[in-house]
């Protein structure tokens, strides 16, 4: 009895702390350097790119290896609205890249969805690749290998143009994204609690049960899908503006092997795991890579050592240590 | 006639190296169920210790003529030393998980052993010289082909002769084809799993090695030569079937030939046309055009 | 080529007073064991990102030993002005973490200048971004053109490399010159930017000279491939007179070799404009004589009467066990013009300078590099003489080396400025 309390007070107890960490990450451009509010800022984008990675992943049970595609598609949306056809309106942009990834998966989705654990994994992988060489080929198109520059985007309709970059990025942007990734986790909070998210559940679990239970498991998937693809071309919308210029690097095996790590390494049982993983990876990365020009020999171990040790990822461990207290208590 | 015999022999060249490499991904998928992402990294690692061990005895006086023999060595001794280092080190934790966990340690594993191929051969490209012209070239209907190439495809034809030898008259292949979709069945049976699983993967990892120990004589070493490999490797197995021997075996010559076949005729479309076949595949016959048959 | 001659003799005429001077301020520099007057007492930050994997390694790790045997050899001497060098190193890597990580130098490191990169896409994104931040970015290659049109005619901070396509033009001009017989050339490129842009402009040129000339095929193998089998078989069929090609890095020897092995060299003649970026590593073995072979802006023994090259190609070799490759002078000259603009600076200022200022006299500024004197533009573009010749095996080493050096200077291979169009320019040439 005295244990259920116990679990229920800590319930409680979550939704205050996770306001307070929002608080606290929209709050570091005043006391942060530009430098880190500008890594808080690709870790917004990344964030809301692996909450909906782990729609498919850690909800549905589903490993996409190509999804850093769809982060591209956000990307380059913008590249396009921006300086091809010179619309840059930040609200379009989104609107835009949603509805460009989302008719993109549909399409995909609907053959990828067919197949669970590797082949799943492996036709993901193919597309993600397809896409990067379609990027690289029609280079009068997309620029090519160069890619496309991004400009700075009107947001809510007001040019800041004047502002100095830095400024504009640790400041006004900084806020918007922060803003829309706080709309969207909670948009993603109520998916995964709703019937619909526990049914993924369901079906991960148990395929079979679940369609018997009268559940259209194929449907569902191609669902989380679509979502999930919506939210990495989010993401990439985000992502472009910040750095100025996009390329078929985006799109590559291995950023989306970057994807699976954040998830992994955070933990993707939980719902707050891959954003945990997302910021301990991007603040680990900037330092490591500072250290010493072997850092991919030590990514690999981490994730060797993560996969090993401890596959539920930070948040699995601090869930088990939370656990043993309260067994001891 | 000319041209069609240099596409072919090209389209073979290719598909002899591929063909090893894939046929490592095969086994241990079709016994481990662990899709290894590394192996286009032991191609690698291969081809780099292979020159280490030829230059080395070159420069002791080694008759030159032979080096194709401390080279095929050289291949087996490293995936013999690597293979059980790996499987006991790390893969051994992983065989419970999710087949995902499986496929992200083979991604750790490429990106820590690019970084240990860097840390010893540096980022310089290596390469035998022109030892590998000592045999010559042939002249077949006015198509000049190196021999050395030959003797590669031939070294491949027989490493999967000496493959299905061994899956279809020894124990060994008898154990691994009736373990290959379940290993509760081996278990069952009395067999040791363990070692089998050991032996497996290391077979895998010298498929690897050896492979990129054959080639790099005609070409050089390079740093991103291991990365390049894997996504080609990844189309043949789909094209061919996930687990299967003959499918690595037809796989590697669809995609080498068509390869060979796209850049004489329509080089914009060298890599794009292998991506649409790869998903044509996924999509109309996703088990692969052998994946029905095991192993 | 007679221009070529004359500007040849004038550059090594020049060798000998360089030098001088450069031994002059060598003594004096050793002389300030403390910061001069007027000049901060903390070390001078410089920044530096080399790619260190996939193919821009190759270049990419010539040029950070260079930079760290610079630094070396400066702070040895006492430094800039008496404040020792400190170097930070970054990787090259995706265009999105070079954005950062330019960001993370200039803020955070708070470099007072950023030398490096090689990437095109790379350059395209960080040369902006150097002009927002107003950080100082002295670019090895990695040029900030889109195609062959400069997307930055105009820069305060970033001082870009040297045009893309220059070396298949100076590949063009001598393949006319050595080679004005042949009919008919197919050429194999890497299939991105850089490549297409070289046959391009290569195709175009060579028209110029020899109007006649057919091009039967093209041939694009993705960048990082590393088998040519299948491309030496497509070579074959296309049975031309000549093969172009712009490889630079590890596929070189790759594509020397397996060509050679395939008996292609027996009928046709080559073009490589920039195979020297991995010069070393093609063998006498398989490299046959007579085929041009361009070494872009640093060839390591374009003279014998040049202190400055003999010195550090012996220090590379003991080092390394190498030669080094054309990058290495771009990062040589990139950070000896920034000391020397510091220093000139001082002179006149009395204080150590702004980065503005340092720009400011960064145009324009000629500065004694490893292979002569070499420059920047007054519109920021680096201006340097390119080396070509036809390979030949009659040197010391396991490596083919070229004879009949030709040098080609920036007049002849460069647009006369960055905001110029390069085929209308080309058009506008007297036969």
């Amino acid at each position: 009895m005295k244990n259920r309390q116990e679990i229920a007070r800590l319930k409680s107890l979550k939704l205050p702390l996770v306001i307070v960490i929002g608080l606290v990450l929209l709050c570091v451009p005043l006391f942060a350097g530009q430098f880190f509010s500008y890594l808080m800022l690709t870790f917004f984008a990344y964030a809301i790119t692996v909450i909906g990675f782990n729609l498919l992943f850690g909800y549905a049970g589903l490993l996409s290896f190509g999804h850093a595609l769809f982060m591209a598609v956000g990307a380059y949306t913008a590249a396009f609205l921006t300086s091809t056809f010179a619309l840059p309106y930040m609200e379009l942009i989104l609107v835009a890249a949603v509805i460009v990834s989302a008719i993109l998966a549909a399409l995909i989705g609907a053959l990828c969805v067919r197949y669970i654990k590797i082949y799943f994994a492996m036709l993901t992988l193919a597309f993600g690749m397809l896409f990067y060489t379609f990027l690289l080929k029609f280079y009068y198109l997309t620029g090519g290998d160069e890619g496309m520059r991004v400009l700075r985007p009107y947001l809510l309709g007001i040019d800041f143009s004047g502002t100095p970059k830095m400024q504009f990025l640790a400041g006004t942007y900084y806020i918007y994204a922060f803003v829309i990734l706080a709309i969207l986790t909670f948009v993603m909070w109520k998916i995964v609690s709703s019937p619909f998210g526990l049914c993924l559940k369901a079906i991960r679990d148990n395929p079979e049960k679940a369609e018997y239970l009268g559940v259209s498991v194929k449907k569902y998937r191609w669902y989380a899908f679509v979502i999930s693809a919506a939210y990495a071309a989010v993401g990439g919308a985000l992502l472009a503006p910040a750095v100025g210029q996009v390329d078929p690097g985006l799109t590559y095996w291995t950023q989306s092997g970057t994807l699976v790590f954040m998830s992994l390494l955070g933990g993707f049982d939980y719902f707050f795991g891959p954003l945990i993983g997302g910021i301990v990876y991007i603040l680990l990365q900037n330092s490591v890579m500072s250290l010493t020009s072997y850092w991919r020999f030590i990514f690999g171990a981490i994730l060797v050592f993560v996969v090993i040790v401890a596959p539920g990822g930070i948040a699995g461990v601090i869930g088990s240590l939370v656990k043993r207290r309260e067994r001891r208590d | 006639m000319e041209t069609i015999l240099n596409i072919l022999f090209s389209g073979v060249f290719h598909a002899s190296t591929l063909f090893l490499v894939a046929a490592g991904l095969q086994v241990v998928f079709g016994v481990q169920k662990v899709f290894n992402l590394a192996c286009g990294t032991f191609y690698g690692l291969g081809a780099y210790f292979g020159i280490t061990v030829v230059k080395c005895l070159v420069e002791h006086n080694f008759p030159k003529a032979l080096f194709i023999v401390p080279l095929i060595a050289a291949g087996l001794a490293l995936g013999l030393v690597v293979g059980p280092i790996i499987e006991r080190g790390l893969m051994k934790f992983v065989y419970d998980r999710d087949e995902t966990f499986q496929l992200l340690l083979t991604f750790g594993l490429v990106m820590m052993l690019e970084d240990v191929i860097k840390f010893i051969w540096g980022t310089s490209p290596q390469s035998m010289g022109g030892i590998d012209m000592v045999y010559g070239q042939l002249n077949v209907l006015g198509a000049t082909v190196p021999v050395y190439n030959l003797v590669v495809i031939l070294c491949s034809l027989i490493i999967a002769g000496l493959i299905s030898w061994l899956l279809m008259n020894t124990r060994f292949g008898r154990i691994i084809r009736a373990t290959a979709d379940k290993r509760e069945m081996g278990e069952a049976l009395g067999i040791n799993m363990k070692v089998v699983y050991l032996k497996v993967f290391t077979l895998g990892t010298v498929l690897g090695t050896l492979g990129g120990a054959l080639v790099v004589p005609a070409g050089a070493a390079v740093s991103e030569m291991g990365m390049d490999l894997i996504v080609l490797a990844f189309a043949v197995v789909v094209i061919g079937g996930l687990g299967s021997m003959k499918g690595a075996f037809v796989g590697a010559l669809i995609v080498g030939v068509l390869k060979s076949l796209a850049i004489s005729t329509y080089p914009e479309m060298e890599m794009l046309t292998i991506y649409i076949i790869v998903i044509a595949v996924l999509v109309i016959k996703p088990q692969g055009l052998f994946g029905g048959s095991r192993v | 080529m007679g221009k070529t001659r004359r500007e040849f003799v004038k550059l090594v005429g020049g060798a000998a007073v360089g030098a001088g001077m450069l031994l002059a301020g060598r003594g004096k520099a050793q002389a300030q064991a403390k910061p001069a007057k007027g000049v901060p007492s903390g070390p001078v930050r410089i920044g530096a990102m080399p790619g260190l994997s996939g193919v821009i390694a190759v270049p990419g790790t010539a040029a950070w030993r260079t930079t760290q045997m610079w630094a070396e050899e400066v702070n040895a001497a006492g430094g800039i002005l008496g404040r020792k060098v400190e170097l930070s190193m970054e990787e090259e890597t995706t265009a999105k973490d070079c954005v950062e990580r330019f960001r993370k130098l200039t803020l955070e490191t708070k470099c007072d200048v950023i030398v490096g990169l090689m990437s095109t896409g790379n350059g395209l994104a960080v040369g902006p971004l150097a002009e927002e931040l107003g950080q100082l970015w002295l670019a090895w290659d990695a040029t900030t053109q889109k195609g062959v049109v400069e997307t930055m005619p105009r820069t305060k901070f970033s001082f870009r490399s040297t045009d893309n396509e220059a070396e298949a033009i100076g590949g063009a001009i001598l393949t006319a010159k050595f080679f004005p017989n042949i009919k008919t050339v197919v050429g194999i490129n890497n299939d991105y930017s850089y490549g297409r842009d070289c046959w391009d402009a290569y195709q175009a040129v060579l028209k110029h000279f020899n109007p006649n000339v057919k091009f039967v095929d093209a041939l694009w193998p993705k960048l990082g491939e590393t088998d040519f089998t299948s491309h030496i078989a497509a070579l074959k069929k296309a049975n031309a007179d000549l093969i172009m090609t712009s490889f630079w890095s590890g596929d070189v020897p790759i594509l020397m070799k397996q060509a050679t092995a395939a008996g292609l060299f027996k009928r046709s003649k080559a073009c490589f404009t920039t195979g020297g970026g991995a010069h070393y590593t093609l063998k006498k073995e398989f490299t046959p004589e007579g085929i041009i072979l361009g070494y872009n802006s640093f060839y390591f023994k374009w003279t014998d009467t040049w202190p400055l090259l003999t010195k550090f190609v012996n220090a590379y070799y003991a080092k390394y066990k190498e030669y080094p490759v054309y990058e290495t002078d771009h990062a040589y000259f990139v950070l000896q013009a920034y000391k020397e603009a510091v220093e000139k600076c001082y002179s006149i200022l009395g204080r150590w300078p702004t980065k503005e200022e340092v720009g400011k006299v960064l145009s324009g500024i000629q500065v004694p590099s490893l292979s002569g004197f070499r420059g920047y533009r007054e519109d920021n573009l680096m201006s340097c003489n390119f080396f070509m010749g036809l390979t030949s095996h009659k040197n010391p080493y396991d490596f083919v080396t070229i004879n009949q050096m030709e040098v080609l200077t920036p007049v002849q291979i460069m647009k006369p400025f960055a905001g110029a169009k390069l085929y209308d320019w080309i058009k506008g040439w007297k036969s």
